[in-house]
């Protein structure tokens, strides 16, 4: 018990050692800006695979490491779809997954945003056209955020959120 | 180790039926077999002491419109020497069906049903004949793989409902999770069937992510399928795109340089610690040890910025070509990078010592989650996993690829198959990757990094190639097609061998540990699905 906490000690703070994102390169609509405003501060974060690689999971997942740490801007993750305000999609929308996502989409409480996180959650990148995959997620559920990258890098991701917080 | 040597003789004598065929590389011996004889082939290479061999894979093609025929392939790995042995059938003119093995060969259960769904080639005798990859929302008759069937074609739905087992009984009941789960993991869904705590059975329903990539692989040139071999699970990018350049490389009778080969090497090890410390901390996680999760977080973020520094790339993507690498790692670089790992074996000597240390998390990993070593071996279970049950398998060693031949690898085994023990290979191999690495630096040679490629294959030619990733064994069968394209890519994930066996693993555990079990497994669920 004692032992962890002293090694934590010596290590210290690491939060904040990553080079920052350029916030042109996540261009987050005013639109969707607006519609995050009734959330304040805070924003619940429900992620949805709908086919991806996994990278993306992973980068979302890296978010929550010490070294982002998303929760001292008040993000965070919902368990349920019931308590969030946002859903972040990944991977091209898969025929399996499908009816997933509307389901999703429909069980999370309004008002709500839709992030599209990653090539394929935007426009189906390398599985475009395959028979198993119906479409980018905007041809199933309205979206109102774009990240792009194969995987975006967790900065990225970072910026983009807290800009969508307003006060980033 | 003592490599006793395979004869060919040995086969050919005990069935007569079979004919000796030219081997597809090295260590390896090819038969061509008729369609019956199968099940006894199989079932006398598996059992016969000498040779127990493991399934590992199983894979079909169509040879249409060339040959009215569908070829099947078995692969087996001899357990003393290593060996590959590849048995080849086909089937004649419009008969769909083919004996299953599966009866007395458990790890061959999926491969069939895959084969079953993606040709429409019927397994007789398959104890269990529901859909696997299709669910029940495809139309009947849809098979992907056919040469007839288009890539880009729309799926049609019906009406349709997965059966699963139950079991009844008084105070039984099952709970469905998934197939979207309440943490940032992929898409699967489990079934429990519960009495009390204790879990009485799991079935798995996986395949929700599939998305055609073999069928997509067969749209690519033979050169250029890099990135969708890198794509098939990011956090094995670089074991998908070394087996799959490895593959390729054999058709294309490339020689990569050897400082290329190590620089492979190099990026496969990276891989291999980040997923690996990131596994330990999740394991720390599920069990509430949230301070260890945050330092091993730590730890795994360092060495992914230490990636995207030295590549570009924090999944280290976009480094592996055919041919060679296209990065050149510089040896002060090297230098550097041993520095860093160094510092990194120090700061992760001391948190491992305190996770062993802990007696609460130690009371729930042992004996947690066991997978015993009759089971692992009846499922052909591999990788870490495997090795955390006694099967003692390590491409790296029994059959080096890359620069691994003048690396010897020390490979770590356990035999209680708990959860503990799957952490423990985890960590024994996190210093063994670190120092390898050292080893690297010492001996990399000068020159260059990559070759180009020449000729082109003729169609037809097809080739196996196997890489240890950090999960296990991948594997990438790629046979050529016209004009340097690809004709059939079977791609082989060790977490499609893996996952059948987490339903033997939980059995008697209590839910609560469930989560537990299934991060020490740590599966993908995107290679599983392709
Ligand atoms: S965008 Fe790239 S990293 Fe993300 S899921 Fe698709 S292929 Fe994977």
């Amino acid at each position: 018990m004692f032992r962890i906490i002293k090694k934590s000690l010596k290590i210290g703070v690491v939060t904040g050692r990553y080079q920052k994102a350029d916030r042109a390169a996540v261009p987050v609509p005013t639109e969707a800006k607006d519609k995050t405003r009734p959330f304040k501060r805070s924003l619940a974060i429900r992620e949805v695979d709908t086919g991806s690689c996994n990278a993306c999971e992973m980068e979302m997942n890296a978010l929550l490491n010490p070294v982002y740490d998303a929760e001292r801007f008040g993000i965070h993750i919902a368990a349920s779809p019931r308590h969030a305000d946002a859903l972040v999609v990944t991977g091209p929308v898969t025929v399996n997954m499908e009816r997933a996502l509307k389901d999703v989409h429909r069980q999370t409480p309004d008002p709500k945003i839709v992030i599209a996180l990653g090539d394929c959650a935007i426009n189906c990148g390398l599985f475009k056209g395959s028979y198993a995959v119906t479409g980018p997620v905007d041809r199933h559920i309205p979206v109102d955020v774009r990240i792009a990258g194969c995987p975006p890098r967790p900065a990225e991701i970072l910026e983009a959120l807290s800009e969508l917080r307003g006060n980033g | 180790m003592t490599k006793t040597e395979f004869s060919d003789d040995l086969l050919t004598t005990a069935f007569p039926g079979i004919l000796k065929n030219h081997p597809i590389c090295t260590q390896s011996s090819h038969f061509v077999v008729p369609k019956d004889l199968v099940p006894a082939i199989t079932h006398y290479i598996h059992t016969q002491p000498s040779l127990r061999g493991r399934l590992t894979l199983l894979w079909a093609c169509d040879y249409r419109p060339v040959r009215e025929t569908y070829g099947l392939y078995y692969l087996f790995t001899l357990e003393r020497s290593h060996h590959w042995v590849v048995l080849s059938t086909e089937t004649a003119g419009t008969d769909r069906l083919f004996p299953s093995i599966t009866p007395h060969l458990h790890a061959a259960q999926w491969y069939e049903r895959e084969i079953r769904d993606m040709f429409g080639l019927i397994p007789q005798g398959h104890p269990d004949l529901r859909r696997l990859v299709r669910h029940e929302h495809w139309r009947k008759g849809t098979h992907p793989l056919r040469k007839d069937f288009s890539w880009d074609a729309t799926l049609g739905r019906q009406q349709g409902e997965h059966h699963f087992r139950h079991i009844e009984g008084e105070g039984v009941f099952e709970v469905p999770v998934g197939p979207i789960h309440a943490g940032i993991i992929e898409s699967g869904h489990f079934r429990f069937s519960v009495a009390g705590e204790p879990i009485m059975q799991l079935e798995l329903r996986h395949f929700w992510k599939h998305r055609g990539v073999e069928k997509l692989f067969e749209q690519q040139l033979l050169i250029e399928a890099v990135p969708l071999a890198e794509r098939v699970s990011g956090d094995t990018t670089v074991g998908h795109a070394l087996t799959y350049c490895q593959a390729v490389e054999a058709l294309l009778h490339l020689e990569v340089p050897r400082r290329a080969k190590y620089l492979r090497a190099l990026f496969l090890e990276l891989e291999r610690l980040y997923n690996h410390l990131g596994d330990i901390g999740a394991m720390c996680n599920d069990t509430a040890y949230a301070l260890a999760h945050a330092h091993c977080g730590r730890m795994k973020e360092q060495i992914m910025q230490l990636n995207d520094r030295f590549t570009g790339s924090r999944f280290l993507r976009g480094v592996i070509q055919v041919g060679g690498v296209t990065r050149d790692i510089e040896n002060t670089q090297l230098t550097k990078i041993v520095e860093e790992l160094n510092q990194i074996q120090q700061d992760f000597s001391e948190v491992e010592a305190i996770i062993l240390g802990n007696a609460s998390l130690t009371d729930r990993l042992e004996t947690t989650g066991i997978l015993n070593e009759q089971t692992a071996w009846d499922h052909a279970v591999i990788g870490i996993v495997g090795r955390a049950s006694g099967m003692n398998y390590d491409l790296r060693r029994d059959r080096p690829f890359a620069a691994y031949d003048e690396l010897p690898v020390n490979v770590a085994l356990y035999r209680y198959g708990d959860a503990r023990a799957r952490l423990r290979v985890r960590g024994d191999e996190i210093h063994e990757s670190i120092r390898l690495i050292r080893e690297m630096r010492d001996k990399i040679p000068g020159g260059p990094i990559a070759d180009q490629p020449s000729s082109s294959p003729n169609p037809g030619d097809w080739t196996l190639a196997a890489v240890e990733g950090w999960r296990g064994e991948i594997l990438y069968m790629v046979m050529a097609g016209e004009d340097g394209r690809i004709h059939r890519c079977k791609v082989r994930d060790p977490s499609f061998v893996n996952w059948p066996a987490i339903q033997w693993a939980v059995l008697g555990n209590i839910i609560p540990d469930f989560p537990l079990i299934n991060k020490s497994f740590n599966l993908s669920y995107a290679g599983n699905d392709l």
